[in-house]
C-alpha cells in the first residue's frame, strides 16, 4: 500500500514536472515577447525589463532559462499581471478560495443527494420511480451548463425573485475578503451584521452551488444505481443471504462499501468534470473565482494571469485525482492484486 | 435412519423466448440423516437447480412445482420467503465452485467469518461478545483445517487460494451446525491434492457430527469415496438412484453403464480403438426430446421411449428405464 | 440411428446484428436515433429549408416573440433576437457550426486517435506503459481547460476552434482505443492466431479489431457529445466561433444579456442543443447497456 501510493506520488511529482515545461514552452509560444509573457514587464519598463531579463537568464541558453522560470515560480514570483500590474500570485489566494467554495459545496450536494438516490432507483428497479429517476438523470446529464444556468436565472431570479442574479454578497455589507471563500470570511469578519451578511451570502450562492451540483449529481445516481444493481448480483451477496444474514446488515455491511468502489473511482473524473462547469459558471454568476479570472485573461491576453491559472486549476484537478485514487486502494483492498499484477 | 429431505416430482419450469422449458422434469430425490449423497449429472443437466431449489435462491421467473419439498417437517413450498430463509438458513449451508467469488472482496476473512456465528451461541455484553466471536471463528478455522488462522483472518478473499477460500467457505457453513450441506461441484479446478483433503474434511464432518451433504458433481471420478447413495440426472430427469457401491457395480440404467464407460474405471483400452461416448450432444433447453430425453442418445431405446418412463422401484434403488440392461430379478 | 439434421440448429447473430436487436429493443434509442438522424437531416438540408437568411435583419421586427404570442407574427415562428434576425433561420443554419463542425473534428480525432491508439496497443513493453501514465494523467485535466490554453495561444477564431477540439479529442481516442488492444492482446484467440501465423497486420485488422469495435463506436458517441458541448462552451465564453456566425453558444451568449427583455431567445438555441446532446447521450448509453447485454449473454 505505502509502495502505491509512493509511486503515485512520484507520478504526480513527475506530471507537475512536465506541466511546468508546458508552462515554460508556452511562453514561447503564445504571441507576443517570451519575457513579458512570462513575467509580466513591458519592454516600455527599460530598467525593469533589463532587470528581469538577467534575473530569468535570457542573456543564457533556454536550460538555464527554464531552471531560473523553477526557481521563480518555486518562489511564489508567478510574474505581474499585465492589466492590473499587481503580482499574479498574490491575486490567487481569494480567487482559489472562492472557486472551491463552490466546488466542494456542489460536490457535497451531489454526494448528500445522489448516493441515496442511486439506491432507492436500485432497490425499486424498473419501478416507476426508478424510471423518473434514470430519465431525469439522463436528460439533466444532457442539459449544457451554460444553458441550465440561464434557465435557473430566468426561473429563480427574474420569474421568482427567489435569489439575485450573479455576485457573491451584496457590497453594502463590506466584507473584508480573505480566504475568498465568502461564507468563510464573513465567519472570521467583526461585521456588526454577520447574521445578515451570512443569509445574504447563502441567498447568491445556491443557485451557482445547484447548477454546478446537477451534473456530477445525475452522473452519481447513474453510477450508484448500475453499480448497486452489480452488487446485488454478485454471488458473495446470495451467499451471505443463504447464511441467513438480516437485510439491513447485507444492505449495510456488503452492498453498500462495495456499491460505493465505482463512485469512489470516478470522484476524480466528476471532480474534472465539475471544474469543467465551473469555469463556465463562474462567468455567468460573476463569481470571483479563478474560472472567470482565466477566462477574462484569455480575452485580455494577460499571459501571465493564464499560465497562473492554468497552473492552480490543473495541480488541483491532479492534487484530486492522486488523492481519489491513493484513497480507493486503500479502502478496496482487491484493486492492489491488479496494480501490483502489472 | 429417517429421511430428512424428501423430493418427490420436482419440476421447475422457465420461461424463455421459445416458450416454456422444463428445466427439472419430476425429480425425486430422499436424502438421509447423515448421509453422503452424490448428485450427479452433465453440464445443463440442472444438477445445480435442483441444489438451489432446495436452498430457496429461487429466481421469481421460475415456476416450481413438486408433489413433495419436504425438509424434516416443514414442507417447504407451502412456507413464506422469511420463514423459509429461516428454516434454510439455520438447517443448511451450501458451499460452491469458485469459492473466492462467494466472499465479499472487501471485507477481512475474520470478519466475514466472525459475523456469520449466531448470536445466540454468544454470551456476555458486547466486549466479551466480540472476544468470544474471534475465538469461535478461530476454532472454525481449525477444525476445517486451516492452523495459521491468524494470517487467514487477516486476508481478503483475492489474497487466498482457491482451496483455502474453499475451506474458509466450508467454515463459514458449518458456523451454525447446519444439517445439511450441499456442496455444489466444490472441488472443480482444483488440484487433485487440494481436493482430495476436501473430500477427506467434508467426509470427517459428516461423520463426526451426522450432518448429511448433497454432493453435485460432473462426473463418476469425482465421487466421494464416503458417499453412500448417488444420483444420476440428465437434462432434468432422474435416470437412476441407489446405494453408490451398487450403483457402480450394477447399474441398471444404459446412462448409468454409459457414464461409467466413459469414467474408465479399470478398463484395459487397446491404443486407437474409438473411445466410448453416447452418440451426438447434449440437446439444448429449447429443443428436449419427448418422453425419456435419453432417447436420441440412448443405445436400447425403442419406441416406448416416446413415453417418460415411471421410476421402477426395487430394494431401495430406483431407476427411469422402460429396458433396463439387466432384468429386475424379484428375489434380489 | 437419429441423423444430425433432427437437431434443431439455432443460429447465433453476429455480435453487431446482435446490437442492432438490442437497440431495438429499446425504444429511448429507437427515439433517440430517430431524433439524431432528423437532426442530422436538418443540417444537410439547412440552407434550403431555412426561410430566411441568418444574418438579414429586419428593422421592423427588432426582439419579436414567437408566433404563439399575442405580439408574435407569422413570419417569425419562433420570434427575431434583438438586431431583428430570424431565430428560426439562424438556429437551423447554426446547426452547421454546433453539429457539422463537432463531426468534423470527432472523425478527424477518430482516424488520428485510433491509428495511434492501435500502434500503440500493439507495441510492447516500456513504450506502452509509459504513454498509458501519460494519458492518464493527460485525460484527468478536463478537455475545456485544454481547449482554452489552445485558444490563448491560436487567437478565437473557427478554425483555431476546430484544431483545439481536435486536439483535445485526439487523446481520449488513444487512451481508450489502446486499453482496448491491450485488453484483448492477451486473449487466447489473439494467441491462437498468432501461432497459426498470422501477421501483425492481420492480426489487427481482422483479429482484434471486430472484438473492439463496440469499444470505439462508444467512444465516438462520447467524443462527439464532449466535441458538441465544448465547441459551444468556447462559443458561449466567446473563445470559440466568433459573432455574427449563428452557432449555438454564441447565440446563447447573447441572449444572456437579453434574457430580461427576451427571454425566447435563449430557448430555442438552448433547445437545440440539448436534444443533440441528448438523442447522442442516450444513443451512446444505450449502446453500453446493449453491450453488456450481449456480452451477459454469451
Amino acid at each position: 500500500m505505502i509502495r502505491y501510493s509512493l509511486r503515485r506520488v512520484v507520478l504526480l511529482i513527475i506530471t507537475l514536472w512536465l506541466l511546468t515545461l508546458l508552462l515554460f514552452s508556452l511562453n514561447y509560444w503564445y504571441p507576443g515577447d517570451p519575457l513579458t509573457n512570462m513575467s509580466g514587464i513591458t519592454a516600455n519598463n527599460t530598467i525593469a525589463y533589463q532587470q528581469a531579463e538577467l534575473a530569468r537568464g535570457f542573456d543564457q541558453g533556454l536550460f538555464s532559462q527554464y531552471v531560473l522560470f523553477l526557481q521563480h515560480l518555486l518562489h511564489g514570483d508567478w510574474g505581474i499581471s499585465l492589466v492590473t500590474e499587481q503580482p499574479v500570485f498574490g491575486e490567487i489566494k481569494p480567487l482559489l478560495g472562492a472557486t472551491l467554495e463552490l466546488g466542494l459545496l456542489a460536490m457535497a450536494l451531489a454526494l448528500v443527494l445522489g448516493i441515496p438516490l442511486g439506491v432507492y432507483a436500485a432497490i425499486q428497479q424498473r419501478g416507476a420511480l426508478d424510471r423518473v429517476i434514470m430519465g431525469m438523470s439522463l436528460s439533466a446529464y444532457s442539459i449544457p451548463v451554460f444553458w441550465l444556468a440561464q434557465l435557473f436565472i430566468l426561473l429563480f431570479a427574474l420569474k421568482l425573485s427567489w435569489s439575485p442574479i450573479s455576485g457573491q454578497i451584496n457590497p453594502l455589507y463590506a466584507i473584508d475578503v480573505q480566504t475568498g471563500s465568502v461564507l468563510i470570511d464573513i465567519l472570521i469578519s467583526d461585521s456588526p451584521y454577520k447574521t445578515a451578511a451570512f443569509y445574504n451570502a447563502l441567498h447568491h450562492l445556491w443557485v451557482p452551488v445547484v447548477v454546478l451540483a446537477i451534473m456530477p449529481l445525475t452522473m452519481l445516481i447513474r453510477i450508484m444505481r448500475n453499480s448497486v444493481l452489480d452488487v446485488l448480483q454478485q454471488n458473495y451477496i446470495k451467499a451471505a443471504r443463504a447464511r441467513g444474514l438480516n437485510d439491513r446488515h447485507i444492505m449495510f455491511r456488503h452492498t453498500l462499501p462495495n456499491a460505493m468502489q465505482p463512485i469512489v473511482r470516478q470522484l476524480g473524473l466528476q471532480f474534472s468534470v465539475l471544474m469543467t462547469n465551473i469555469i463556465i459558471t463562474e462567468v455567468i454568476f460573476n463569481w470571483p473565482g479563478v474560472g472567470s479570472w482565466l477566462v477574462k485573461s484569455i480575452y485580455e491576453r494577460d499571459f501571465p494571469v493564464i499560465q497562473a491559472g492554468l497552473l492552480v486549476l490543473a495541480t488541483l484537478i491532479l492534487l484530486v485525482n492522486v488523492f481519489v485514487d491513493v484513497i480507493h486502494a486503500w479502502r478496496y483492498p482487491q484493486i492492489r492484486k491488479e496494480i501490483d499484477a502489472e | 435412519m429417517s429421511t430428512i429431505l424428501d423430493i418427490r416430482n420436482l419440476t421447475i419450469e422457465l420461461e424463455t423466448s421459445a416458450g416454456t422449458v422444463k428445466v427439472l422434469d419430476k425429480v425425486s430425490l430422499q436424502l438421509a440423516e447423515g448421509e453422503i449423497h452424490t448428485l450427479v449429472g452433465e453440464s445443463g443437466s440442472g444438477k445445480s437447480l435442483l441444489a438451489k431449489a432446495i436452498m430457496g435462491f429461487i429466481n421469481p421467473r421460475w415456476k416450481i412445482t413438486a408433489d413433495r419439498l419436504w425438509w424434516r417437517h416443514y414442507d417447504l413450498l407451502s412456507l413464506s420467503p422469511a420463514q423459509r430463509r429461516l428454516v434454510t438458513g439455520r438447517d443448511m449451508a451450501m458451499i460452491f465452485q469458485n469459492p473466492g467469488s462467494y466472499l465479499d472482496p472487501n471485507t477481512k476473512i475474520g470478519d466475514q467469518i466472525r459475523e456469520t456465528i449466531p448470536k445466540a451461541d454468544l454470551k456476555g455484553i458486547y466486549l466479551r461478545r466480540k472476544a468470544s466471536r474471534t475465538v469461535r471463528a478461530e476454532r472454525l478455522l481449525h477444525r476445517v483445517g486451516i492452523k495459521d488462522h491468524q494470517k487467514v483472518m487477516e486476508s481478503y478473499p483475492y489474497q487466498l487460494s482457491e482451496g483455502v477460500a474453499q475451506k474458509v467457505s466450508i467454515a463459514m457453513a458449518i458456523a451454525h451446525n447446519p444439517k445439511l450441506l450441499i456442496a455444489d461441484e466444490p472441488t472443480t479446478a482444483m488440484e487433485p491434492n487440494t481436493r482430495n483433503q476436501i473430500y477427506r474434511l467434508l467426509a470427517k464432518l459428516s461423520a463426526g457430527q451426522g450432518m448429511s451433504i448433497l454432493m453435485v458433481t460432473q462426473d463418476l471420478t469425482s465421487i466421494v469415496p464416503e458417499s453412500q447413495r448417488m444420483s444420476l440426472v440428465y437434462c432434468g430427469q432422474l435416470m437412476e438412484s441407489g446405494a453408490t457401491e451398487q450403483l457402480l457395480t450394477t447399474p441398471m440404467h444404459p446412462y448409468t453403464q454409459a457414464m461409467l464407460q466413459m469414467s474408465f474405471f479399470d478398463q484395459d483400452i487397446a491404443p486407437k480403438t474409438r473411445l466410448p461416448t453416447l452418440t451426438g450432444a447434449i440437446p439444448t433447453l429449447q429443443h428436449m426430446p419427448i418422453g425419456c430425453r435419453l432417447g436420441p442418445r440412448c443405445p436400447n431405446a425403442r419406441r416406448d421411449c416416446i413415453h417418460q418412463p415411471r421410476l421402477t422401484k426395487f430394494k431401495q434403488r430406483e431407476f427411469a428405464c422402460h429396458f433396463p440392461i439387466r432384468e429386475v430379478k424379484s428375489h434380489d | 440411428m437419429p441423423s444430425k439434421s433432427i437437431y434443431y440448429q439455432y443460429r447465433e447473430p453476429s455480435p453487431l446484428r446482435l446490437l442492432w436487436l438490442h437497440m431495438n429493443a429499446n425504444p429511448f434509442a429507437v427515439v433517440a436515433f430517430y431524433i439524431f438522424s432528423f437532426l442530422l437531416l436538418l443540417m444537410v438540408l439547412s440552407p434550403l429549408m431555412a426561410p430566411y437568411s441568418p444574418d438579414a435583419q429586419f428593422s421592423g421586427a427588432i426582439s419579436q416573440p414567437p408566433a404563439w404570442h399575442e405580439l408574435g407574427q407569422i413570419q417569425f415562428l419562433f420570434g427575431t433576437d434583438d438586431l431583428g434576425r430570424d431565430l428560426l433561420s439562424r438556429v437551423l443554419a447554426g446547426s452547421v457550426y454546433s453539429l457539422g463542425y463537432p463531426l468534423l473534428a470527432t472523425a478527424v480525432a477518430a482516424l488520428i486517435g485510433i491509428s495511434i491508439g492501435a500502434w500503440a496497443g500493439m507495441s510492447h513493453g516500456v513504450q506502452s506503459s509509459t504513454l498509458n501514465h501519460l494519458l492518464d494523467v493527460v485525460l484527468s485535466i478536463p478537455s475545456l481547460l485544454l481547449a482554452l490554453v489552445i485558444i490563448a495561444i491560436l487567437g478565437p477564431a473557427l478554425h483555431n476552434v476546430m484544431i483545439a477540439i481536435t486536439l483535445v479529442l485526439i487523446p481520449q481516442f488513444i487512451h481508450s482505443v489502446h486499453n482496448a488492444f491491450y485488453e484483448e492482446r492477451n486473449k487466447d484467440y489473439v494467441a491462437a492466431s498468432r501461432l497459426n501465423g498470422c501477421s501483425r497486420w492481420y492480426i489487427l485488422t481482422r483479429v482484434i479489431f471486430p472484438n473492439i469495435t463496440t469499444v470505439v463506436v462508444m467512444q465516438v458517441t462520447f467524443a462527439l457529445s464532449t466535441a458538441i458541448l465544448d465547441i459551444a462552451a468556447l462559443g458561449f465564453l466567446g473563445l470559440g466561433v466568433q459573432a455574427p456566425a449563428p452557432e449555438w453558444g454564441t447565440m446563447l451568449a447573447r441572449s444572456l444579456d437579453q434574457v430580461y427583455l427576451a427571454p425566447w431567445t435563449m430557448i430555442l438555441p438552448g433547445v437545440a442543443l440539448f436534444l443533440t446532446v441528448l438523442s447522442i447521450n442516450v444513443l451512446g448509453d444505450s449502446l453500453r447497456a446493449a453491450i453488456q447485454e450481449r456480452v451477459r449473454g454469451t
